[in-house]
């Protein structure tokens, strides 16, 4: 995924998804993330938000419109390239999405092994990321036996595993109470200063007030706002 | 190389993991294949039964003797040669033994003692005892010769005990081929169902296996090969079990003198259990990589 240099992390081009059969999930959207930001996608819920991360990943095709994600135009890749793809997009979701029989530390590891890593590297790379996040003392946790922020961090220690230029965050702290969604947020800032691009879809209107970042407010399905310093509004 | 070693313990991990259902499986794949074994045994065994009967079904062509031949004689050598030609040119024909008068009367010696005590001349006919490839053919054979060639008096084949043995035959037959056909269909649907579920379970794994960019055969080998070790443990009970089975259980139930009969077995008990670890082997792999397939659409 590396986009010649200026080029932006993530173009939309009047994209539409339309479920069956009548939803309109997304209405002729078109935008522009570039590398290094860090984008708030707001909106009411059905508002179209998860629906333009699932995009990005290639979970779903639009109905029409093109989505560039780093250069690579999502509608001409081929579907055996997708996990190509999302080895190199790190994502965290609302409910953690952890393997539940694994410890925190197999969990980053899966997105290691499905890439063919050696256990050499595993043995490196896993603890380096899991340190960051500060969970060092609990790598052979259960994530049942972790708090829900812990487990957020171990979902957002397996996004950065790979150090991807990109990180897409559903709603990452709406299952957590406002001190720890303060501390993952702060772990994100600090990711997107490396120079990863960070995309967070959020409901936490004082979280966005606060950061002071760009924020693309989505309702209906279309984009209402897009400003480079903005609040929840 | 290193792949299978990944998939192997994951495979070990995950069944370590899911402990109970991973036995659950085993167990019905154990049942499954005990059943289905047990039914092959006992059904060729049946087959193998009905057929030694069926074996024992033959045609006797009796000449005639001088005191019912037309000539008033006993039948030439020339008719006799004759018979025998136009027997051993039918198709359905196996085996054709001619019976002398003297050979006719030992026989009944050797049976009957008092019956044979008191005659003075041998009444009894010569014969062609006739073998019959298959033996459903007793009637289409004994059909042929008729009208009876020249110098033979009666040709039998003992048709109504023929026809009630074939009868029996044939339901039996069938009763075995319809039943182990709902035996395997059913065994192998039960064992499917089980992996359905164990990955029903598991789902939103294989689902977040997918978002963290596993390719479809990296989340599939795993679950695949649990299949594997899921049928092969299984059926390895299923065959042991059938194996004391057959060592201790039979011989208490039924006298095994009774029954013994060297023309008479099930098929070879190594074919069995081939056919039972096979069976579960392609059931625990091909069911999980079937099931997996509508959970791999993320």
């Amino acid at each position: 995924m590396r986009a010649p240099a200026g080029a932006p992390m993530i173009v939309f081009e009047q994209v539409t998804k339309v479920y069956d059969p009548h939803i309109v999930a997304l209405r002729d959207v078109s935008l522009t993330i570039d590398k290094g930001e860090f984008v708030f996608l707001v909106g009411p819920s059905g508002s179209g938000k998860s629906t333009m991360m699932r995009l990005l990943l290639k979970e779903l095709e639009p109905t029409s419109g093109r989505i560039i994600v780093g250069g690579r135009e999502l509608n001409r890749l081929k579907r055996s390239k997708v996990p190509m793809l999302r080895r190199n997009l790190g994502c965290v979701f609302q409910d953690f999405k952890l393997l539940p029989n694994r410890t925190a530390f197999e969990n980053v590891a899966y997105a290691l092994k499905v890439q063919g890593d050696s256990k050499r590297e595993i043995r490196t790379k896993v603890p380096e990321v899991l340190g960051l996040v500060g969970l060092s003392s609990k790598m052979s946790h259960m994530p049942d036996e972790l708090s829900g922020g812990e487990q957020q961090r171990v979902s957002i220690a397996r996004a950065f595993v790979n150090h991807p230029p990109l990180l897409i965050c559903d709603e990452p702290t709406g299952n957590l109470d406002p001190d720890t969604s303060v501390g993952i947020m702060q772990l994100l800032y600090r990711i997107n200063r490396t120079g990863t691009t960070v995309v967070m879809a959020t409901h936490d209107r004082e979280m966005v007030d606060k950061m002071r970042r760009r924020v693309i407010a989505l309702d209906d399905g279309s984009v209402i706002r897009d400003e480079r310093r903005g609040g929840y509004g | 190389m290193q792949r299978t070693k990944l998939f192997l313990s994951e495979a070990f991990s995950s069944i370590r993991s899911n402990l109970s259902t991973a036995i659950a499986a085993t167990l019905t794949v154990l049942i499954g294949m005990f059943l289905l074994g047990l039914f092959i045994a006992l059904g060729t065994w049946v087959l193998s039964y009905t057929n030694d009967i069926k074996r024992q079904l033959v045609v006797n062509v009796y000449f005639c003797t001088p005191e019912t031949c037309e000539s008033g004689k006993d039948p030439t050598t020339a008719e006799i040669n004759a018979v025998r030609q136009k027997i051993e040119a039918m198709p359905e024909v196996k085996s054709v033994k001619f019976i002398s008068k003297e050979d006719a009367l030992k026989e009944m010696e050797r049976r009957n003692p008092e019956l044979v005590k008191n005659l003075t001349s041998n009444p009894l006919p010569a014969s062609y005892q006739v073998i019959p490839e298959r033996g459903d053919d007793v009637a289409a054979i004994a059909a042929r010769l008729e009208p009876v060639p020249g110098g033979v008096e009666k040709v039998n084949y003992g048709k109504k005990t023929a026809d009630r043995v074939l009868s029996v035959a044939k339901v039996i037959g069938g009763i075995f081929i319809v039943g182990s056909l709902i035996l395997i269909v059913a065994s192998i649907l039960l064992i499917a169902n089980t992996i359905r579920l164990s990955i029903f379970s598991r789902r939103r794994e294989v689902e977040v296996m997918k978002l963290v960019g596993a390719t479809n055969w990296f989340v599939r080998g795993p679950f695949m090969l649990e299949g594997l070790i899921t049928g092969l443990v299984g059926s390895i009970f299923a065959v042991v079990l059938l194996v004391l089975a057959k060592e201790v259980a039979l011989p208490a139930i039924i006298n095994r003198t009774t029954l013994t009969n060297d023309e008479v077995h099930a098929m070879a008990f190594p074919l069995i259990a081939v056919i039972m670890i096979g069976t579960s082997l392609a059931v625990g792999a091909i069911g999980s990589g079937i099931t997996l397939r509508r959970f791999l659409q993320v």
